[in-house]
């Protein structure tokens, strides 16, 4: 088993309800635990509203928890954002960089990689010219292939699985699994278990905010659907 | 990590200036014709239709208003950098005062080029580059620090008041016509002179012009205080953002 590389004790996120005096807060986290260890592929799995995108970002650094503790290792955690920061006046390149610069790439790794993400996204002459030119299909090529180009110490991935077309979804499907594999420690959040039962090795069931079950793939995967669906329910 | 944030404060400060270049027809244009055109006004007013100018009054005029435009457009802009990036501050752990640090080089930049004209223009109205223009740089850092502080404390802020908006514009004119931007204040009681040398705005207009036009130097005592004023302005902006940072993240934009 590799070291612990982050490790959740009890850890709690509020949110205000809404931008007035004396308004409400509600506790989207309530109280999850998890370790995460080097080389790990951890599945976060729950119902909509559950809490999995605030645990993210709670992982990702984005968020300090309101209660609880959040251990660190001395590793980079990135969320993998889709067109983080592109701005439609300038060229694909400039938001390439500008992208990359804002995912934690170092300006020369960026430039490095620029040909890679010019012949992944298929833009060919368009990658000079404004993304405002672009048709959506062409702007989200152009942004799964910068996204592809982090190499934080643990990535984070919020359901930005296939994008574009048929053949681009099976292309970018491919280069995500490469991304996963190579001993990549990953925490991948999704509603749709079949891309967690795939791609992970272990996972974590939270509801209502709360971490219900974590371990392995098969154990949790049995206890979270004799939960969904005990006696069937008369609605 | 340091070098990583100063790449990408520069690298953004480059796509803003670009992205805003062309956005309008006439791109850069824009960025010396729109002070060009509120000169022009200013002019219009105080000059030809009041006759309130006086002899030097063109390039009082011109000095006070490039100077105020770069300091009011870090305030505002810098200012509300945070807020218009929450987007941005939602999905990625960046210390969000590099977002107001990229607004504000930004319109340090478009000054230094309209800086550059206003010169230009001095010299065409008889007034030619001297010696003591060795002193601007120093001037200018003193400008830049303490409209950055007053934008630290303003971009910490918005975020969790938008509402402020509303109110600074008006405070910013008010801070313009108290301070001799654009007519001389001339008649300032004696009580409240005092006050007036600690106003920054106020003593870097009279250093402006005196370099510029008068080929005098600052008076250093008053810059100094001006230096020492912006700094704890400076670090009370940051230590409010910093302290403030966290909340940032769950605000609604």
């Amino acid at each position: 088993m590799g070291e612990i590389l982050v490790e959740l004790e009890h850890v709690g996120v509020a949110f205000q309800a809404q931008r007035s005096i004396g308004g409400g807060r509600f506790w989207a986290l309530e109280d999850v635990s998890l370790q995460l260890r080097r080389g790990e592929r951890l599945g976060v799995i729950g119902r909509n509203g559950a809490g999995k995108s605030t645990l993210l970002r709670v992982l990702a650094g984005i968020l300090v928890p309101d209660r609880g503790r959040v251990r660190r290792a001395r590793v980079s955690c990135q969320l993998m954002s889709l067109s983080l920061g592109f701005v439609p006046y300038l060229s694909g390149r400039d938001n390439a960089v500008l992208s990359g610069l804002l995912l934690g790439l170092r300006r020369r790794d960026i430039v490095a990689r620029l040909p890679a993400i010019r012949e992944f996204s298929e833009l060919g002459d368009f990658f000079e010219q404004p993304i405002a030119t672009y048709s959506a299909g062409m702007s989200m090529r152009l942004a799964f292939a910068v996204a592809m180009q982090v190499e934080p110490d643990v990535l984070l991935i919020d359901e930005v699985l296939a994008v574009g077309d048929a053949e681009f979804q099976a292309k970018s499907g491919a280069a995500l699994r490469q991304r996963m594999g190579d001993g990549q420690t990953v925490v991948l959040v999704s509603h749709d278990e079949k891309q967690i039962a795939e791609r992970c090795d272990r996972v974590l069931w939270i509801e209502h905010g709360r971490s219900v079950l974590e371990g392995g793939r098969d154990e949790v995967f049995a206890a979270y659907h004799r939960a969904q669906h005990p006696a069937p329910e008369a609605a | 990590m340091r070098r990583h944030l100063i790449e990408l404060i520069a690298f953004s400060t480059y796509a803003e200036l670009r992205a805003e270049a062309a956005r309008s027809y006439l791109g850069l244009i824009w960025w010396v014709l729109e002070p060009a055109m509120m000169m022009a006004a200013f002019w219009l007013v105080f000059d030809v239709i009041l006759h309130s100018g006086g002899p030097d009054y063109i390039p009082f005029l011109l000095i006070g208003l490039t100077v105020w435009q770069w300091m009011k457009s870090c305030i505002t802009h810098g200012g509300y950098a945070i807020w218009s990036n929450l987007p941005m501050v939602r999905q990625v752990a960046l210390p969000p005062l590099v977002f107001a640090l990229i607004a504000m080089l930004a319109d340090t930049v478009k000054f230094l080029i309209i800086f550059a004209l206003l010169v230009a223009i001095l010299w065409m109205l008889g007034y030619p580059p001297n010696a003591q223009y060795w002193a601007l740089p120093i001037l200018f850092l003193a400008i830049f620090l303490a409209a950055a502080g007053a934008g630290f404390v303003v971009a910490a802020l918005v975020p969790l008041v938008p509402d402020l908006r509303f109110v600074i514009e008006q405070v910013l004119m008010v801070v313009m016509f108290l301070s001799g931007v654009v007519f001389p204040l001339t008649q300032v009681p004696e009580s409240l002179q005092w006050l007036m040398a600690l106003n920054p705005v106020a003593v870097v207009m009279d250093d402006a012009r005196a370099i510029l036009m008068h080929g005098q130097l600052p008076n250093w005592v008053g810059l100094g205080k001006i230096y020492a004023i912006s700094i704890v302005l400076c670090t009370v902006g940051v230590l409010f953002v910093q302290r403030l940072a966290p909340r940032f993240p769950k605000l609604a934009s």
